[in-house]
């Protein structure tokens, strides 16, 4: 379980957190939360899918590493080999929480910055410290903190851009068969795609709603995406050694 | 004669009014047709607000008048009903289940010959289908993931009749045009071959229509007060015709909420206790020619105390209604037509009366006659294909009551005499002693009930079909392998379903998603 704790220079001055990928310290994960904004970087190495959170029951935009829960294939010893690690896999064990200030007599809700104190990177000898000497923000927890402002302007974005694609009938579900070289088979369900039968329908209109919005360039990378499938099944025969 | 059908007139709100009033502007709003619909609703009369239970098809026709799930289950304080539960019909101390979801693979396999020799070991329902387990655990049939109207196990609702009717008047003023008029109607005007011409109202002055829809209830304002059609009488099989009904409320805000509607006979009739998100709704339907309103009253109030108290259960204030066991001669007459407690009511045991609605509204929408010359083509089929509906119902309300063994009332003594069933049950109920109900059962193309409904209630109630033949051997595991996918479905749907407080509160907090 997480404790999430208010970042501070008291409580948390000799903090370190270890930045190495590893199963360890919880980066076997098979995909993670992205948005729009985050497309371009992401679609060079992952496939991007939409899916449903089980407890919301809400949409958002997945990269995706492995086939199965658990299996994240670009994890190689204390290391992940790509040239791009999705922001939501960077920002850990930071995440955003809400805190109510007084501002001149009325509440004010503001996002602050909070850390898993339970997080197996989070130590006092390894890793990049929080703080400097007297007290400082060292330049890491800086990094971090505007990380996470782009996280969270970037989910909300992603909201938009769901709703935006759920009214135009742009998503439609689909059912991943994956096959592999020694013929196994893997049957991912519950994801949804780019339904591009209806968006070659689109009026001229709306495509230029869509390209203002800055939406018309994420369903394309999303579809490009695709690609990345084939290098996902050459990494999983390759692990399996087949 | 060939004057097209411009302006329908409703006459009554209530959820028959604009259901009816919803289901037929949906069908044409997005059409060039020119049609206009109107609804005129008296502001003294209070609606019935009876009509709490739906079946699984009123997703569809959610669906199709565009309401999101999500806004109907919170306006109309809505929960999933999976199906019946029946309590104390075959004999003390017994109960099954009547649920919404197919035995397994029923299409292309009857399972009911072969659950016999496993009929000690488990349940029909609890054999065939994982539904009555869901129900027993308080388990909703779908997640907060799963689409609206989509579903993990087959559902219906349980819905506040009043919210109900309100919120289809907002769908259907506000985005479908039905225009609503407030007012009394005074006088109905014929045209010279005997059509209703119009309607004078107290301040509207007449509003003339091309089709006229009677919603008024049991009143029967236009085909019973007005063409004077009959209703044929039910008493003889169906003898319950009044009703004392409550509302009561949950001991904590998060109490659970059933999956299903049930029913607990009683001496003279049966109760039914059904979960809406804020409150149950409870009622007492008996026979008046069995047993007086005070000791139908009696009867109730002991089976509240145990979820109020003593002092609560004695004071709560009770709603009588009385009604007539029975459904019209004719349901469409010249250029009028009656839907809902106008047309007929019969006891709400299979909650048949909002589906009643919902497909005579489908009928009139679907069929909509081109113009008047077409009118009496299309009046003579519905009316055919209702009365069959009835009868239908009538059926299958009766087997309910021609299986029992109870021997401890009057009431059920005479429910059993096989003298007062139609002359389709009485066959059809010795077919059965040899052959279970299945597909050739089932002659029209949409009949009211599947006929895995009949196998439910006959094996529930402990009715035994014994074939003379033996079926090959092959079939017998191709049965074990059914029996055993239907354990393993359950098994999986009970670890992911939450209940049903759980999942309606999820939905209030992040509603469903659409897709």
């Amino acid at each position: 379980m997480a404790t999430n704790e208010l970042v501070n220079n008291i409580a948390h001055q000799h903090l370190k957190v270890i930045t190495e990928r590893s199963a360890q310290y919880g980066d076997n994960v098979w995909y993670t939360a992205t948005f729009p904004d985050e497309f371009r970087s992401i679609q060079g190495y992952y496939p991007i899918f939409f899916t449903k959170d089980p407890d919301t029951g809400k949409f958002f935009s997945a990269a995706l590493f492995g086939f199965e829960q658990g299996d994240n294939l670009f994890l190689t010893d204390n290391h992940w080999d790509a040239g791009y690690i999705p922001l939501t896999i960077q920002r850990q064990p930071f995440s955003i929480g809400q805190q109510t200030i007084n501002d001149g007599g009325t509440s004010v809700e503001q996002r602050v910055l909070h850390i898993d104190i339970d997080n197996p990177r989070v130590n006092t000898d390894h890793g990049q410290a929080l703080f400097l000497e007297y007290g400082g923000n060292s330049e890491y927890l800086e990094r971090m903190a505007d990380m996470l402002e782009i996280i969270h302007h970037g989910l909300l974005d992603n909201d938009t851009f769901i709703e935006q694609l759920i009214s135009l009938a742009l998503l439609e579900p689909f059912t991943l068969d994956v096959q592999l070289n020694n013929g196994t088979q893997h049957q991912m369900i519950g994801f949804y795609t780019i339904n591009e039968d209806n968006l070659y329908d689109l009026p001229a209109e709306t495509i230029a709603t869509l390209h203002q919005q800055g939406y018309l360039a994420a369903i394309y990378m999303t579809i490009a995406s695709q690609s990345c499938i084939r290098d996902l099944m050459n990494r999983k025969n390759s692990k399996l050694g087949i | 004669m060939t004057k097209p059908i411009k302006h329908i007139v409703i006459v009554g709100g209530g959820s028959a009014g604009w259901l009816t009033a919803a289901i037929l502007a949906a069908e044409y709003q997005t059409n060039d047709y020119g049609l206009t619909i109107t609804l005129i609703e008296s502001p003294d009369i209070a609606s019935v607000g009876v009509g709490e239970g739906t079946w699984p098809s009123m997703r569809s026709t959610l669906k199709k008048i565009g309401i999101s799930e999500t806004t109907f289950l919170s306006h109309c304080d809505a929960s999933f009903k999976q199906g019946s539960k029946f309590v104390n019909w075959q004999k003390p101390n017994s109960q099954y289940y009547h649920p919404f979801t197919l035995p397994i693979n029923y299409q292309e396999f009857n399972l009911a010959p072969h659950w016999l020799k496993f009929k000690e070991q488990v349940s029909f329902a609890n054999a065939v289908s994982f539904q009555a387990q869901l129900c027993e655990r308080g388990l909703a049939p779908k997640q907060i993931s799963t689409a609206e109207y989509s579903f993990n196990a087959n559902y219906g609702y349980h819905l506040d009749a009043s919210k109900f009717a309100q919120l289809l008047q907002q769908h259907s003023t506000t985005k479908l045009g039905v225009v609503h008029i407030l007012d009394q109607v005074q006088q109905v005007h014929n045209a010279d071959n005997g059509d209703i011409a119009s309607l004078s109202t107290k301040h509207n002055g007449i509003i003339s229509g091309d089709l006229f829809i009677d919603c008024t209830g049991s009143a029967a304002l236009l085909i019973g007060q007005h063409y004077q059609i009959k209703l044929r009488e039910q008493s003889q099989s169906l003898a319950n015709n009044s009703a004392l009904a409550l509302h009561l409320p949950y001991p904590e805000a998060n109490s659970p909420i059933a999956s299903q509607t049930t029913a607990i006979a009683q001496d003279n009739g049966w109760i039914w206790d059904i979960g809406l998100q804020s409150r149950r709704g409870v009622g007492y339907v008996y026979a008046s020619a069995y047993c007086t309103d005070e000791q139908a009253e009696q009867t109730l109030r002991t089976y509240i105390e145990p979820s109020i108290g003593n002092q609560a259960a004695a004071s709560a204030e009770l709603r009588k209604l009385s009604f007539t066991p029975g459904y019209r001669e004719k349901f469409w007459h010249k250029n009028c037509v009656a839907i809902g407690m106008s047309a007929g009511f019969i006891e709400p045991l299979e909650a048949s009366a909002l589906a009643l609605i919902e497909l005579s509204a489908k009928m009139v929408a679907e069929q909509l006659p081109a113009n008047r010359t077409m009118m009496d083509i299309i009046a003579q089929r519905f009316n055919d294909k209702f009365s069959e509906r009835w009868l239908q119902i009538i059926d299958f309300l009766k087997l309910h009551y021609v299986l029992s063994e109870r021997t401890d009332s009057q009431y059920w003594r005479d429910h059993q005499q096989l003298e007062h069933c139609s002359k389709s049950l009485q066959q059809a109920l010795a077919l059965w002693r040899y052959q279970s109900p299945y597909h050739y059962d089932i002659t029209q193309t949409e009949s009211l009930f599947p006929s895995a409904s009949f196998q439910y209630i006959l094996y529930g109630m402990g009715f035994l079909s014994e074939p003379q033949h033996t079926p090959r051997n092959n079939q017998h595991i191709s049965a074990q392998q059914l029996f055993k996918e239907n354990q393993q479905r359950c098994q999986q749907l009970t670890s992911v379903l939450t209940d049903n407080r759980t999942l309606l509160n999820k939905i209030r907090q992040f509603g469903l998603p659409p897709i």
